[in-house]
């Protein structure tokens, strides 16, 4: 009889211990639950507003290819690598007619990129119609593990309409010499 | 022939002045209309790509605006992605799906959007479909995030089960790692957790990426050292904590361990020295607190009660000096708020960057900032601030940008397109004495070829003569096309006004929850203080017994 008067009491303690936890846990649940859905909501305000930016970008970017580079104007040029692992792109610079126009330090994540396909735009801007020296210099550590600087130069006819000259680079074994060849998109 | 060619030459001078000239005149042009043919779509596939590598996804999405094919609809998702457009890019990623390429990526990623949302059914799902799909690091990751739902459901058999599908590597190490985190909370000895830690050591090799495979190993030598150290294999876990690197994140508690397993073996005098390199560390890092207190233990069972006594006192007054320094740092976060506080002014800019990577464990404050950024709310509440930051920035930068196009364009209108008509008269006479020029030279060459440079000039001056014929038309528009920019520019600085304001106000929501976790972080840190504090003194009390005791002891016989 004792017995179970103990075992009911403890019972009865397991079950007041059980519903003040129960009671902690839904106390915590409610004190964390406007964090949480502040934090919810927050990050979807900045989600939305990101969206809205890149909407905005899109606009500003056609605005700025209309005002700044006029097709009839505008040239171009993009870097490519003709084969993956020959070369690993240490930095760029690009000089139009000796005025020095663009340059670029790579990073894992940009060398990665050109190895799998990327392009990158290396300069947009304007010249006027006739020809021009478009030169490159390339630093890089080649596939035989050189480090090597090499300039290249490309004479080139700015004709009416937007022109984007290609830079492809290439290098062959055994010496692993650059290749700079440079075209046209058509 | 070289009078012919240094006649060439001043003339193709004269056509690139009558160019620039007609450069000046030229009214703004046509927006780049890219067709939209196969190879088009590549090559804004290719450059978005590499837009999107160079961490510029705005761009990415501009450039792919309306291009259709698989290829710049798997950019156009990732840009998406990056640009917060998480329901655009779902679309996307659904029918990339169901096309030829990216399948197993695509499914990756929506099996990480339906984990962030909660659905850990849709997200195995999703993981299964791209571990099945998927190649080489995609299905790795794959893989790893399938074991990692199952230790989040408890399942630790199941998740073994696939880890041992993987391949060595980064993902299967981190795989392991977790593996041996959930043995360690379920088993009572170390053995399970060891095996998957040692697992995870050899996995770990096979990463090829440097940084990367070198951060995860320190923590993985750490981790496994210190459970050798509590199976009481000393000898092997001094050997684990020797391998960690010194210019490692984790080295401070690598030593105090070190030191640790060097005093089981009763070596106090080497224990010592581990712990006396840990001290130089700041106290925000774990493990350097209790090397400071090893410091009096060490002298204290080496028999220099007096040395003992001096390294407690010495540890008191380093934690005291440290909570001065909390409480500084938290007034300075209700002040000028954590970002400023905490994120900006660690970066400091006094150094050198070649003094940059060794002076980083050493500052305090990047150490706090470090061991900060170690918890995932913190990281969550930084990176908020942080994007807002960069889009500030960016818009004010549009928005200069555009202020001074809209000055630009306004005085093109103020001026009289008469006078440019003036000058066409004199240009178009000037193009018609090259041309004869031209055609002079070319008869002198006879049957021999023309050269190069005379064909070019021939075909400069044409473009410069169509140019010159279409400019009284393109001159009437003028107007109405530079109206019609500055029409644009004007809505788009509304625009930038407006989302200026709105990043202003969610800066401020997002600074004030940054501000929250970083003084729960700070108060944390002082109770770990106080508690340090609380060790030593009761050392010093332990000492000043035993050594009052032996001076009775003394005074008795």
């Amino acid at each position: 009889m004792v017995a179970t008067e103990q075992a009911r009491v403890a019972t009865a303690r397991v079950s007041r211990a059980g519903q003040n936890a129960l009671a902690a846990a839904v106390a915590l649940l409610i004190v964390m639950t406007p964090a949480l859905t502040t934090a919810d909501d927050l990050n979807s305000d900045i989600n939305r507003l990101k969206a809205q930016v890149a909407d905005l970008a899109g606009e500003l970017y056609a605005l700025e290819e209309s005002i700044l580079h006029p097709a009839d104007t505008q040239v171009a040029v993009f870097l490519t690598l003709a084969r993956k692992d020959v070369l690993e792109l240490d930095s760029i610079e690009l000089f139009v007619n000796d005025t020095p126009v663009s340059s670029h330090l790579y990073t894992d994540r940009e060398r990665q990129s050109l190895q799998q396909g990327g392009v990158q735009q290396l300069y947009l801007g304007n010249v006027p119609h006739g020809e021009h020296e478009l030169r490159a210099v390339l630093t890089a550590r080649t596939g035989n593990d050189r480090y090597i600087r090499r300039e290249a130069e490309h004479r080139f006819q700015k004709r009416p309409g937007e022109s984007r000259i290609q830079l492809s680079l290439d290098a062959r074994a055994p010496d692993y010499e650059p290749r700079f060849l440079f075209s046209e998109w058509k | 022939m070289d009078a012919d060619v240094r006649m060439s030459r001043s003339f193709v001078r004269n056509v690139r002045f009558a160019l620039v000239a007609v450069g000046v005149l030229t009214v703004c042009g046509q927006n780049v209309a890219f067709a939209g043919n196969a190879t088009e779509v590549a090559r804004m596939a290719a450059l978005a790509q590499f837009d999107l590598a160079a961490g510029k996804p705005r761009l990415a999405l501009a450039r792919t605006e309306g291009s259709q094919g698989e290829s710049v609809a798997w950019q156009r998702a990732r840009a998406l992605m990056g640009t917060g457009q998480v329901v655009r890019a779902r679309d996307l990623l659904e029918r990339q799906l169901q096309g030829q390429t990216h399948r197993g990526d695509a499914a990756l990623i929506l099996g990480r959007i339906a984990n962030s949302e909660g659905d850990a059914a849709g997200a195995s799902r999703y993981f299964d479909t791209a571990a099945r799909l998927g190649f080489g690091e995609t299905r790795q990751q794959a893989l790893y995030e399938l074991a990692a739902l199952k230790l989040g459901a408890d399942d630790p058999d199941a998740a073994g089960q696939l880890l041992a599908k993987m391949e060595p590597g980064y993902w299967a190490a981190l795989g392991y790692m977790n593996l041996a985190g959930v043995y360690s909370i379920r088993d009572l000895n170390a053995a399970r957790p060891l095996v998957a830690l040692r697992v995870a050591l050899a996995m770990s090799e096979q990463d090829a990426m440097g940084e990367r495979s070198a951060s995860l190993r320190s923590q993985l030598l750490v981790r496994v050292g210190y459970l050798s150290y509590l199976q009481e294999d000393h000898e092997k876990a001094i050997g684990f904590f020797e391998q960690v690197p010194l210019n490692s994140y984790h080295m401070p508690r690598a030593l105090y361990l070190h030191g640790l397993a060097l005093a089981a073996r009763d070596n106090h005098r080497a224990a010592m020295q581990s712990w006396h390199r840990a001290r130089k560390y700041p106290l925000a890092y774990p493990g350097v607190e209790d090397a400071w207190l090893g410091m009096g233990r060490g002298y204290d069972l080496s028999g220099y009660l007096g040395q003992a006594g001096e390294a407690y006192l010495a540890a008191n007054a380093s934690y005291e000096s440290e909570r001065v320094t909390l409480k500084k740092l938290a007034a300075r976060i209700e002040a000028d708020g954590a970002w400023k506080a905490l994120i900006l002014d660690a970066r400091g800019s006094d150094a050198q960057w070649f003094l940059a990577d060794s002076r980083t464990l050493t500052q305090p404050r990047m150490a706090y900032l470090l061991q900060f950024m170690e918890s995932s709310v913190a990281q969550e509440a930084v990176s908020r601030v942080s994007e807002l930051v960069d889009l500030k920035l960016y818009l004010a930068e549009k928005q200069q940008n555009l202020i001074v196009w809209k000055t630009s364009l306004r005085e093109r209108l103020a001026t009289d397109p008469g006078s440019a008509g003036m000058r066409w008269a004199g240009l178009a006479d000037r193009a018609e004495t090259l041309r004869e020029q031209v055609q002079a030279l070319a008869q002198r060459q006879g049957a021999k070829s023309v050269p190069d440079e005379l064909s070019n000039t021939a075909e400069t001056l044409s473009a410069v003569e169509n140019a010159l014929n279409a400019l009284e038309q393109r001159l009437a528009k003028r107007d109405a096309q530079i109206a019609a920019l500055v029409r644009r520019a004007d809505a788009a600085l509304t625009n930038i006004q407006s989302l200026s304001s709105q990043v202003a106000k969610l800066q401020e929501r997002a600074e004030s929850s940054l501000d929250r976790v970083a003084l729960t972080f700070v108060s944390d840190q002082d109770k770990r203080m106080a508690f340090a504090l609380d060790k030593t003194e009761q050392q010093i009390a332990h000492l000043y017994e035993y050594l009052a005791l032996e001076a009775l002891e003394r005074g008795g016989q």
